[in-house]
């Protein structure tokens, strides 16, 4: 008997939890639902409350997130009014401002149906867009030429009309650009480009050295050579007064010229000498004319 | 009492077909996972729920023709019944046995490649599986499996029973199935239950488990096979259908655990340890006990425990009424009050320009790629004005004006409103990296690269983290940006050894300048000793000269008394001295006129050197 209340005590509650699971449904704050009869959508509840209804298949309760929602698209190549071709990734923050005509649109409310057509939307309105502008518009050293909120703006717009005319029950609360790139070619010669850069600033820096070296060397080696003329012309004045001092002394040789005039003969013929000279003499000069004395000559003869 | 078996053993045909049906078609509805592998599971008891009717019908056919026999025996003798064959005087008796013999093993093999194949692919199909529970069919589908595990449960229970009070063998398979097919509805049910409250793995979780679960009951059939080849045949004895798993025995039965646990606990502490007052209190209030703890579990969602660093919105009935800072709080139980943790105080990081890795290297260079690094376009003053410099006819201007740089930002944050972070937005972590990205992207394209690689790098990450907080305000996405740091910016990895490069090429001008510098002192340093050296030996000559002169008037005065006393002999004693001292050494050949007959040749040329004549002829 106590098992058998037990038992009807747990089959009652589960019969209360099942209904209960049948014949309510919460939305949360976060969420707006749809409930549908027979298939037939009769409202969109936004407020956040406990709710009953009649019990599937009569009624059907469809709950999509209410808040904003963003994804961001592929990272696809566009060119520029200028004919540049660049790469863009956009994030779109979009919301459900409609419940029951987003389940109309979308099979069952679906949220990545939804993410497809914005996509497909997105890339046109971002092509068209880019394309009406200029690089310099994406990319200025002078940040006030930039039109990054204009260009925005105008894709949002693109797709908000889009959106709008088609009556989907969605609304565009953002769009921004994430990511801004080249193509891997572009890529490389713009990496090539920077190099040549570098390589110009390499070369101007190793002229610049050689060029402050040469001028250094040769105004070191003018101010060398300005310092020795300065030296010779110094020590020519130098000469000249010892020489001029010397002259003064040629006075006493004119007291007795004939000797003077000897001893100059032979302190030249002093000078005139050296180990290398060959003389030849015969007996008659002296000293060697000691020579014809001898014997050995005197016998020949 | 036999006839009551055999309609229930079609009742639970009926019943495992319709709700196998009916299961697929929720499934089907409702994309889940876990009910598919139910399917499989409802779908193979409709099978066995079958065979075990089609035999009970046998065995009933067999039955009553063994009491038609006998009747017909007692009326016409035993002596012309025997006389005939066996199979043609029982044909029921000989269909049964046929069907034992050769259906059965058959469809015990079929069960197996169904089991057996079925765990692999569901195995393969539920890892691929990307899609999921379709939202709008949650709920339904919950409720549906619910009240299936419901059905099969009272209808499972009550053949159960009659199967072990009747000794039934043939009615326990398909009892068995609707009892485990019960427990499988009502898990699958909590699986969909997990996905509706942010469980979104429980689906595939139980939907392995089943798949294991297949696996286990196509190892024990095909040991049961095996065995059967091995198993002695006694006539007479009745055995155990091959179909009957002993899995879905314990499953759908799992009160047997308790006399198969007496009997290994009696046999370990050597009484009866089943008959204590507290086994058999277990045994007996076991649904009870269950429902208490289930009890326990649903007031356990009453409390609440913020842990530190945490802030938690509670949900009444989905509409948030308090914000619940930490400690202990206490809330209506699960599915009224609901509450959703988040981290406050902790401080988040993500990451823009990069994804961080495992980067063991001690240096980091620029040379060297680290973490997975993105490149940012980035203005280039210097070739805008070169453009500009040009002209407008150039080919120059096709050119963009523009550079690449590598820049690795970390972005600290700390959500300060839970409301706003929670509520605005669906994926507020996911927007704010977006919006970061996007003001970094922003601020680098209108950066000039030389500028932002030098002295605007400073102010640059103060300057992002004020827009980055303008633009996550502007998104309502209640969070403080904390830190925003430029902690790596640097030119991309293919053309950082060029800027290194200009480094050096700095370098060797300062080093090229020195050694000139060098050169240019030691130049001036030697004509600075060279016009000395030339100025002291000018000196030196002047002095010389002077000394000498001086020296000579005084030979000189001295002289003149000598010569004049002397003159002859004084020049040819001055002559002779001078000779002398003049040709000591010189080589001197003296010719002696009067030795006439023989004739002297000199060779006085200088030998020319021998280098010299090593010429080569060509």
């Amino acid at each position: 008997m106590k098992r058998n209340l037990v038992t009807t005590i747990v089959a009652a509650a589960l019969i209360v939890i099942f209904a209960m699971l049948l014949f309510s449904f919460q939305v949360r704050q976060s969420e707006v639902a749809v409930v549908t009869t027979f298939g037939k959508p009769v409202g969109n509840i936004t407020e956040p409350n406990l709710y009953f209804k009649w019990p599937w298949p009569i009624q059907k309760i469809y709950k999509f997130d209410n808040r904003v929602q963003n994804f961001e698209d592929r990272f696809s190549e566009n060119q520029t009014r200028d004919q540049i071709t660049i790469l863009t990734s956009v994030y779109i923050g979009w919301r459900i401002s409609d419940g029951q005509r987003f389940l109309q649109v979308f099979k069952n409310g679906s949220v990545p149906a939804a993410q497809q057509m914005l996509e497909v939307m997105l890339r046109s309105a971002k092509n068209a867009v880019i394309a009406s502008n200029e690089l310099s518009g994406f990319v200025n050293s002078d940040p006030q030429q930039l039109k990054f909120e204009e260009i925005e703006n105008k894709i949002k717009m693109a797709v908000q009309t889009q959106l709008s005319t088609n009556n989907v029950g969605i609304n565009i609360e953002f769009l921004g650009f994430k990511k801004i790139g080249l193509p891997e070619s572009v890529t490389q010669t713009v990496f090539d480009r920077m190099k040549s850069e570098r390589q110009s600033i390499i070369v101007a820096n190793q002229s610049l050295g050689d060029s402050e070296a040469m001028k250094i060397k040769s105004t070191a080696e003018r101010q060398a050579a300005e310092t020795i003329s300065k030296a010779s012309a110094e020590a020519i004045q130098i000469r000249a007064a010892g020489e001029a001092e010397a002259a003064k002394t040629f006075a006493i040789f004119q007291q007795n010229p004939e000797l003077a005039n000897f001893l100059l003969r032979i302190d030249a013929w002093k000078q005139s000498l050296n180990q290398h000279s060959t003389l030849i003499f015969d007996e008659r000069y002296p000293p060697f004319d000691l020579f014809k004395y001898l014997p050995t000559n005197s016998m020949t003869k | 009492m036999e006839r009551n078996t055999q309609k229930n053993g079609l009742i639970n045909l009926a019943v495992t077909v319709m709700v196998f049906i009916a299961a697929f078609a929720v499934t089907v509805l409702a994309n889940s996972l876990a009910g598919e592998a139910a399917s499989v599971f409802l779908g193979i008891g409709a099978l066995v729920a079958f065979a075990s009717w089609f035999q009970m019908r046998l065995e009933e056919n067999e039955r009553l023709e063994k009491l038609e026999i006998e009747e017909m025996a007692r009326a016409k003798g035993e002596s012309a019944l025997f006389e005939s064959k066996e199979s043609e005087v029982f044909p029921a008796r000989r269909s049964r046995e046929q069907f034992e013999k050769f259906f059965v093993p058959g469809f015990a093999v079929l069960l197996f490649l169904l089991e057996a194949g079925g765990a692999y692919l569901l195995w393969q199909w539920t890892g691929k599986s990307t899609a999921d529970i379709a939202s709008a069919h949650a709920m339904p589908a919950l409720s549906l499996f619910a009240i299936f595990a419901l059905v099969l449960f009272l209808i499972g229970r009550f053949s159960v029973t009659i199967a072990r009070l009747g000794n039934h063998r043939l009615l326990r398979p398909s009892a068995s199935f609707l009892l485990a097919g019960a427990y499988i509805c009502f898990f699958t049910a909590l699986g969909i239950a997990g996905v509706k409250i942010e469980f979104p793995k429980a689906d595939f979780w139980v939907a392995r488990a089943l798949c294991i679960l297949l696996g286990l009951m196509a190892a024990e059939i095909l040991l049961t096979l095996l065995l059967e080849i091995y198993r002695p045949r006694i006539k007479g004895k009745i055995t155990r259908p091959l179909y009957d798993s002993r899995v879905i025995g314990l499953l759908g039965q799992p009160e047997s655990l308790f006399t198969t646990a007496a009997q290994t606990l009696d046999y370990q502490f050597g009484f009866k340890v089943s008959e204590t007052w507290f086994f058999q209190m277990l045994k007996q209030n076991l649904p009870a006990l269950l429902l208490a703890q289930l009890v326990i579990l649903l007031l356990s969602t009453c409390v609440v425990f913020v842990e530190p660093g945490e802030q938690a919105v509670l949900e009444h009935f989905g509409k948030p009424v308090a914000m619940l800072d930490a400690g202990a709080h206490f809330k209506l139980p699960l599915p009224l009050d609901n509450i959703y943790r988040y981290s406050t105080e902790q401080i988040q990081t993500l990451y823009v320009g990069f994804t961080p890795g495992v980067d063991e290297a001690q240096t980091i260079l620029w040379t060297i790629a680290h973490n997975q690094e993105q490149n940012f376009l980035v203005g280039n003053r210097l070739t805008a004005a070169v453009q500009k410099e040009l002209g407008e006819s150039s080919d120059a201007l096709k050119a963009p004006p523009i550079s690449l740089i590598t820049v690795s930002i970390p972005v600290q944050f700390q959500i300060t409103n839970v409301m706003q972070w929670a509520y605005a937005n669906a994926d507020a972590t996911r927007l704010l990296a977006d919006v970061a990205s996007r003001e970094v992207v922003k601020f680098l394209a209108g950066e000039d690269l030389k500028d932002i690689l030098s002295h605007t790098r400073l102010g640059a990450g103060q300057e992002l983290q004020a827009r980055i907080q303008s633009a996550a305000n502007a998104r309502k996405l209640g969070a403080k940006i904390l830190f925003v740091g430029l902690q790596d910016i640097h030119p991309p990895t293919p053309i950082a050894a060029d800027y290194e490069n200009v480094v050096g090429s700095f370098q060797k001008m300062i080093a090229t300048t020195n050694n000139a510098a060098a050169d240019a002192i030691r130049t001036n340093t030697l004509a600075g000793a060279m016009a000395f050296s030339a100025v002291n030996v000018a000196e030196a000559s002047r002095i010389q000269l002077q000394t000498v002169a001086r020296a000579n008037v005084a030979l000189f005065t001295n002289q003149i008394p000598a010569f004049q006393a002397a003159p002859s002999v004084y020049e040819q004693r001055a002559y002779f001295e001078a000779f002398a001292d003049a040709t000591k050494n010189a080589r001197k050949y003296v010719l002696l006129v009067t030795n006439t007959q023989d004739v002297l040749i000199f060779d006085l040329e200088d030998k020319i050197r021998t280098d010299l004549l090593n010429v080569n002829p060509e």
